[in-house]
């Protein structure tokens, strides 16, 4: 099992959760998050004031997956989210060592 | 309240054990009660009423209570002396629900009893939780009684219900006779209060409103414990005063409610099998198949069921509210009052006032003038403009002329004027939840009845539609002083807002077509903005604008969500579409107060920002795009041909070469009728070469002045205008291709001038266009009106900020400043602008209370400006502007 947690601008998640829902990926964890990598913040000037946005809104995905489904929902995720300009976000994998379901104590990939 | 530990069930000896040799025993007494709880659960599924079942299941627990007692007593070889058992709580009211607890009150005669009868009392409670009754028990002796136990208010309030049980009656009628009412008449205040706080923080928790799309009816506002409350209150206040406060009619009402809401509860624990009282959707449908607390038997929809319950629970928490807001009684001569009223004309109050606060509330002043609507009306407007509720008591009178016939209400038909007064004010939401409750909303507004107590199961929304609606109007008034951080960038917004009543009148609108059999409740919504507009006669401008903003009420929250809102295209094609600066800031508050309203944790930090970050990019794209968008006439066909029809006998050409070249927002913020009148205005160019309007507005006077463009010509406006002492608060400076310039300046009458003298304003137009062709100079006027002004100390300092820009236009150059306002401003900053030879192209005026916020679109000798001349315009303003 591995979990994904993708970065990923907030204008695409709609499109992002749609492609992975047609792969059969119902389950994810959504988190509204700020933050920044190589993309920096910027300011804009209103009404005399500054306002600095130096971390920006991202939203957080965040799925634990058989590891067969792992690849596809990685590929779904990049040309989904991919708008080819700085700032599309980042994807990380990690490996999961157990999951338990709390109703039934189902554990494994069945917990799923 | 504070109870003795539940017994456990598990361990130490069992019941029967104790019991055995009784003629009744545990194994005969268990399914005995189990039997007739079923027997009573199917009665109540067969029809029998909910106070009947109550009934059923009161006297089941008290025959098992005073037979338990009894057999205990007899095993344990004891009398009853110095013993007695006590119902409390919704149990000593006989209002015990299915799986509710029994509080039961151990009464002891002093504490000798109290250690000998310890495990007779432990082996009771353990029995009757044996044989199926939840019990929530506690011990006190008489002496215990006497004192207020401050930390346990809970249990001083159950006493209230006290009921005898079993056991030593002669200890009971010391208690409640004598114990009882000498402790409670010191505790009064203590017990007043607590009611308050605790009563608060219930309802507080659940948003202060009863619409809840999944109510809790026990918890709730409106539920079970609004009535408990009240009872309480009505105990203590009305005991104290030795009156009775509830009419007639009421209490009906009231008994009506309780009857329909102890159904539901029945019913809810029966289903669940617990005491669980979330009326869920599910339990809704279930509920309105079986028409439950109506009793016909006819099957409704379940929207049209739960507008049943929110009607008694309304009711109910209307009478709580009462008794928390207002201790002081209303005599029942009311209605003699309002009656005599009726058949008064006169409706004069003493000194022309017909309200006075009291207790931070709104009292009618003279309660039988409230039977004419303008006075009614006119007490809503005040509560609108200070933000005073309306008192219970107003309320009350005025629920009563509206549900009374023989007291016929005059001048029932609302103006639009009128409306506008409370939509417009500071906290029209104040005035607003009054009317709802009062029906006097959906008298003004009748297609908001479309959405009363409409349930629309959602898995956001928390409120029902008519809740949403009106919350969305209180989060804007909040934002007078925001209670958290997400409301702080949107402040300004709310206060600078234009024609709010259009935005309020919007938000009451904006979900109408929820209650329509339409497909996209926006279309419905539309609709109903059609009746509401024409029966309330709001001009073509003012529909087109609610129109748009009720259309378009999803885009921004679209686009926040759904697009990249850093990316200068989305902000270019949104902007595009909202067309003005004035009409993304009523769309943006719009869209703050919707998120906000479908449940409190809806407009989250991070949304509020994203929201803030799209208006600001959408204002500052509007501020440095001003210049670009020009027109190009021949492309406006429809435009031209609605101007012609206004312009008499004008040709398309005549009305092409006016337009031409002019920044598209001359189109965005003048409607045809306007653009028809500068275009007369600009044809009499040829014979009288300064052309002026002058007119009153709500918040002052707007002055339009056409003319060919001249050197120093804005800085000679606004020139007059300080000089007549008049404060300008905005304004637009456009100019045609042809050269024809066309400035607009909305100014406060500072000194009331032309407010109390009409006749001036002909001299003030006079002496503008005396000053425009030279006739008279500047300086005199200016001289000492400025410098008087000049003296008082401003109350807030704002520090000049000068920003040029060469990115944004083609042809100009954007210089935007942000500083102090006072009288003469702009003409200081036009005349340095004169002086310096820089021609103003576009100029965008406006103030944000001390704050003057100002836009130039300049060139020199028909260039952007060099940055040495930025640099010595900079100087020379700071140096001015300082």
């Amino acid at each position: 099992m591995m979990k994904i947690e993708a970065i990923i601008q907030p204008s695409r998640f709609e499109s992002v959760k749609d492609a992975l829902r047609e792969i059969g990926i119902e389950g994810m964890t959504v988190t509204e998050v700020r933050g920044h990598g190589r993309q920096k913040g910027h300011t804009e000037v209103y009404r005399g004031r500054e306002y600095t946005v130096d971390l920006l809104p991202k939203i957080k995905l965040e799925m634990v997956l058989p590891d067969a489904l792992v690849n596809r929902a990685v590929d779904t995720i990049l040309k989904t989210a991919k708008t080819g300009k700085i700032g599309d976000g980042k994807i990380f994998l990690s490996r999961v060592e157990e999951a338990i379901r709390i109703r039934n104590e189902e554990r494994g990939e069945n917990a799923l | 309240m504070t109870t003795a530990a539940r017994p456990s069930l598990t361990p130490g000896i069992p019941p029967e054990k104790n019991m055995q040799g009784s003629p009744t025993p545990l194994s005969v007494l268990g399914p005995q009660a189990e039997a007739e709880r079923q027997r009573i659960r199917q009665q109540f599924e067969a029809g029998t009423s909910a106070r009947e079942t109550l009934r059923a299941l009161c006297e089941l627990a008290d025959h098992n209570v005073q037979q338990i007692f009894g057999e205990l007593l007899r095993v344990h070889n004891r009398d009853a002396q110095g013993l007695c058992l006590l119902a409390l709580g919704g149990y000593g009211r006989r209002m015990l629900f299915p799986y509710s607890d029994l509080d039961i009150l151990f009464l002891l005669g002093n504490e000798r009893v109290e250690q000998e009868l310890r495990p007779l009392i432990s082996e009771f409670s353990r029995t009757l939780w044996d044989i199926g009754f939840r019990v929530s028990s506690a011990g006190r002796t008489l002496e215990e009684c006497k004192r207020i136990e401050e930390d346990n208010a809970e249990f001083h309030l159950a006493l209230l219900d006290r009921r005898f049980l079993a056991g030593d009656a002669a200890l009971f009628e010391k208690l409640d006779a004598k114990v009882l009412p000498a402790s409670e008449k010191q505790a009064r205040p203590f017990l007043l209060a607590q009611i308050h706080l605790l009563t608060r923080e219930r309802l507080t928790r659940f948003g202060n409103t009863i619409f809840h799309l999944e109510p809790n009816v026990k918890e709730s506002p409106g539920g079970m414990r609004d009535y408990q409350a009240t009872i309480w209150l009505r105990q203590i206040v009305e005991e104290k005063r030795g009156i009775r406060n509830v009419t007639a009619a009421e209490e009906e009402l009231s008994a009506a409610a309780v009857d329909f809401l102890s159904a539901i509860r029945c019913f809810l624990h029966y289903s669940n099998a617990r005491n669980d009282n979330t009326l869920t959707y599910e339990l809704q449908a279930a509920a309105a198949e079986r028409a439950l607390g109506i009793g016909d038997g006819v099957a409704r929809a379940p929207a049209e069921w739960m507008r049943q319950y929110f009607r008694h629970a309304r009711t109910l928490n209307r009478q709580l509210l009462r008794y928390l807001e207002q201790k002081a009684p209303v005599p029942l001569s009311l209605r003699q009052r309002l009656f005599n009223a009726a058949r008064s004309a006169k409706s004069e109050p003493a000194g022309g006032r017909y309200s006075s606060v009291r207790d931070g509330l709104l009292e009618a002043v003279d309660l039988p003038s409230l039977s004419d609507r303008a006075i009614t009306y006119s007490l809503f407007a005040e509560a609108a403009r200070t933000g005073t509720p309306l008192s219970r008591e107003a309320e009350r009178s005025i629920g009563y002329i509206l549900t009374h016939p023989e007291l016929p209400p005059k001048n029932t038909q609302i103006s639009w004027a009128t409306l506008r007064e409370i939509l417009g004010s500071d906290y029209p939401g104040v005035a607003l939840r009054s009317m709802q409750r009062l029906g006097l909303l959906t008298e003004v507004l009748p297609e908001f009845a479309m959405i009363d107590s409409l349930v629309v199961r959602d898995f956001y929304h928390r409120y029902t539609v008519d809740e949403h609606s009106l919350r969305t109007i209180e989060h804007l008034q909040e934002l007078a002083a925001p209670p958290d951080e997400r409301g702080a960038h949107f402040v300004p917004l709310w206060k600078t807002a234009e024609r709010r009543d259009l935005l309020i009148l919007t938000l009451l609108l904006h979900d109408v077509g929820k209650g329509m059999p339409v497909e996209n409740h926006v279309t419905g919504s539309l609709a109903a903005l059609d009746s509401a507009a024409k029966r309330l006669q709001l001009s073509p401008e003012e529909k087109e604008e609610v129109h748009f903003l009720i259309e378009h009420h999803l885009d921004m929250s679209a686009t926040v969500q759904r697009r990249d809102i850093f990316d200068p295209a989305t902000v270019s094609a949104f902007a595009q579409s909202v067309t003005t600066l004035e009409r993304l800031q009523r769309l943006c508050l719009l869209t703050y107060a919707d998120i906000h309203s479908v449940n409190p944790e809806a407009l989250t930090p991070w949304k509020a920002e994203m929201l803030w970050q799209l208006f600001v990019a959408t204002s500052n794209h509007f501020s440095r795009t001003l210049d670009r968008d020009r027109l190009h006439a021949p492309d406006e066909g429809s435009l031209l041909q609605r101007v012609k029809a206004k312009a008499g006998d004008a040709t398309i050409e005549e009305i092409e070469r006016f337009l031409e070249g002019f920044p598209r927002r001359y189109l965005a913020v003048h409607s045809a009728a306007e653009i028809a009148a500068h275009f007369e205005l600009y044809r009499k160019l040829g014979t009288v070469p300064v052309q002026t309007e002058l007119l009153a507005t709500r918040h002052g006077f707007s002055l339009t002045v056409l003319t060919a463009d001249r050197p120093a010509l804005f800085a000679t406006i606004s020139g007059v205008l300080a000089g007549w002492g008049m404060n300008i608060n905005k304004a637009d400076a456009f100019a045609n291709a042809a050269g024809v310039i066309l400035d607009t300046f909305h100014f406060a009458d500072l000194h009331h001038t032309l407010e109390l003298n009409p006749s001036e304003a002909e001299r003030f137009r006079k002496s503008l266009a005396d000053v425009l062709n030279g006739k008279a100079p500047l300086e005199p006027l200016l001289k000492s009106r400025v410098s008087a002004s000049r003296a008082r100390a401003p109350k807030v300092t704002v520090e000049t900020r000068i920003n040029f820009d060469d990115a944004s236009s083609a042809h100009s150059t954007l210089m935007e400043i942000v500083t102090q306002d006072h009288p003469g401003l702009l003409h200081e900053i036009g005349s340095a602008l004169a002086r310096l030879e820089c021609n103003i192209e576009v100029a965008l005026i406006d103030t944000e209370g001390h704050k003057a916020i100002d836009v130039f679109y300049l060139t020199g000798q028909g260039k952007k400006l060099t940055t040495q001349k930025q640099e010595l315009l900079r100087e020379v303003l700071q140096g001015t502007l300082v």
